[in-house]
């Protein structure tokens, strides 16, 4: 049971989701009959979101603060042209990663990491980093930059694509289908992509790996 | 480091580590500093002209082929609509540039399914080019340009009427066929082109001289006495066939002595010499 329910999740939209997009309609819907200052309540409830998508696509910080912005600004100008048929957060999400796949072709010779700090006061990287490290502390912080940097290199190792599915799946949770209508792909093409991408970060994170 | 815990570390742990990736708090008030200002802008300055064109061109991307599909219609469409349309006027044009080829084979473009059509087509087109070669006779001693047939209007003689009518460009075919098989009279005359013809005029008479068996006898006019001699007598006269005898022994001893000069000696090239 919990395992198809789990299933299910990654498969479709939540019902979580489906009522904040009807909220984000309502505002989207505001934004078009002329209240700008409506947009603003928009940016500020996706703007973590967008900004981290970005910054895992990217791993520089500079170049993901502009992105997300240029990303907000094309959702803006753009707006009378929702329609409504997709949620707001799949329409601004593409808006950004198509905006980010442009950045990183173009920038494709030029990259370099501009990382930011990992906050330890998730519970989750906590724990984790606990996991991984002495207790005691010593040299926590180095092989935590360590780990940061491999894991960065890992994901820019992979394809613009792998990455994506990597980071929309795994680091920001959406579905399969979610994933699906962002890339403008197929559910099928989305699995496949994810379990290569998988494979190779395994194969080049094998060292931290505790089995 | 801690190695030996019992816990067990997957991939999906390590890339969820990457959430706690965030930005101090102050970078906000930056962010939305910037994005203010852009908003702005955004709003006071009008977007290019060519930011639709790109627009235009996502469409485009997404429905190529349904757009390619109805271009193609839109040729076909055009195609058969313009074919169907013209062939009177053409037959109009052809019949005005060759009335006696008119004349002596009544509906050359005619698409009736007889048997005996497509030899009258053709002894007419023969009957035509001996006109139109008398229409346009060459004063002594004037410089000639030699009229350059393609190959349109050599080699389809043998088209039969039944196979250009299943065409839906059936009748364009056939008026085609028709104005390639006439002479290119036209063209060859002088004066049509005005005085740019001028440098061909000085030019014919120095290729006149040169002896070259291709000019002097038309391969399809050799081919097709041989093809007609079992059938027509009047085509094996003892001339024609002296000229085109002569023309294949010019080339079977030029053709030798091209092998002589080979040297067949060395294993790893050939050497190929000419004389001139």
């Amino acid at each position: 049971m919990n395992a198809s329910k789990a299933l299910e999740k990654t498969l479709v939209a939540s019902p979580e989701r489906k009522l904040e997009a009807d909220a984000d309609l309502d505002i989207v819907r505001k934004v078009q009959a002329g209240d700008v200052a409506a947009f603003d309540k928009l940016i500020v409830k996706y703007r973590e979101r967008v900004l981290g998508i970005i910054y895992n696509m990217t791993s520089n910080r500079e170049d993901a603060a502009d992105l997300a912005q240029d990303a907000f600004i094309k959702a803006f100008q753009s707006i009378n042209r929702f329609q409504g048929q997709a949620s707001f957060f799949t329409w601004l999400y593409r808006i950004a990663v198509n905006s980010t796949v442009t950045h990183l072709r173009k920038n494709r010779l030029r990259s370099f990491f501009s990382l930011e700090s990992v906050r330890e006061d998730d519970p989750v990287s906590k724990e984790l980093i606990d996991a991984l490290t002495d207790k005691t502390g010593v040299g926590r912080d180095a092989f935590v930059r360590e780990l940061q940097e491999k894991l960065n290199d890992a994901m820019q190792k992979l394809s613009i694509n792998h990455r994506t599915v990597v980071t929309l799946f795994e680091i920001d949770g959406l579905s399969h289908q979610e994933i699906a209508e962002v890339m403008d792909c197929s559910v099928g093409t989305v699995r496949s992509r994810l379990h290569y991408a998988k494979q190779l970060l395994q194969a080049e994170l094998q060292p931290y790996l505790l089995k | 480091m801690k190695r030996d815990t019992e816990k067990k570390i997957t991939i999906e742990d390590l890339i969820r580590l990457k959430r706690a990736e965030r930005p101090p708090a102050d970078f906000w008030a930056t962010f939305e500093a910037e994005i203010r200002s852009k908003q702005l802008s955004a709003i006071v300055n009008k977007r290019p002209w060519w930011h639709g064109l790109s627009r235009a061109a996502i469409v485009f991307n997404r429905y190529q082929l349904p757009f390619g599909a109805a271009a193609a219609l839109a040729i076909t469409w055009a195609g058969i609509h313009y074919y169907s349309v013209s062939p009177a006027q053409a037959v109009g044009m052809s019949s005005a540039r060759a009335p006696e080829s008119r004349a002596s084979a009544p509906a050359p473009v005619s698409l009736a399914p007889a048997a005996a059509a497509p030899v009258a087509l053709n002894k007419a087109l023969v009957r035509t080019e001996v006109k139109t070669g008398a229409q346009a006779p060459v004063a002594a001693g004037e410089p000639v340009v030699t009229a350059t047939a393609s190959h349109l209007s050599k080699a389809p003689a043998d088209i039969t009427l039944d196979a250009i009518s299943k065409s839906p460009f059936a009748d364009g075919i056939a008026v085609s066929l028709a104005d390639y098989r006439e002479p290119a009279a036209d063209f060859s005359r002088q004066g049509v082109f005005g005085s740019d013809r001028d440098f061909e005029t000085t030019v014919a008479p120095v290729r006149q001289a040169a002896s070259d068996p291709l000019a002097r006898m038309d391969p399809a006019e050799e081919r097709r006495q041989r093809l007609l001699a079992p059938a027509f007598p009047a085509y094996s006269s003892g001339a024609r066939r002296a000229l085109a005898s002569d023309w294949m022994k010019a080339r079977s001893s030029s053709d030798e002595r091209m092998y002589e000069s080979m040297d067949h000696g060395s294993n790893d090239r050939m050497l190929v010499g000419f004389r001139f």
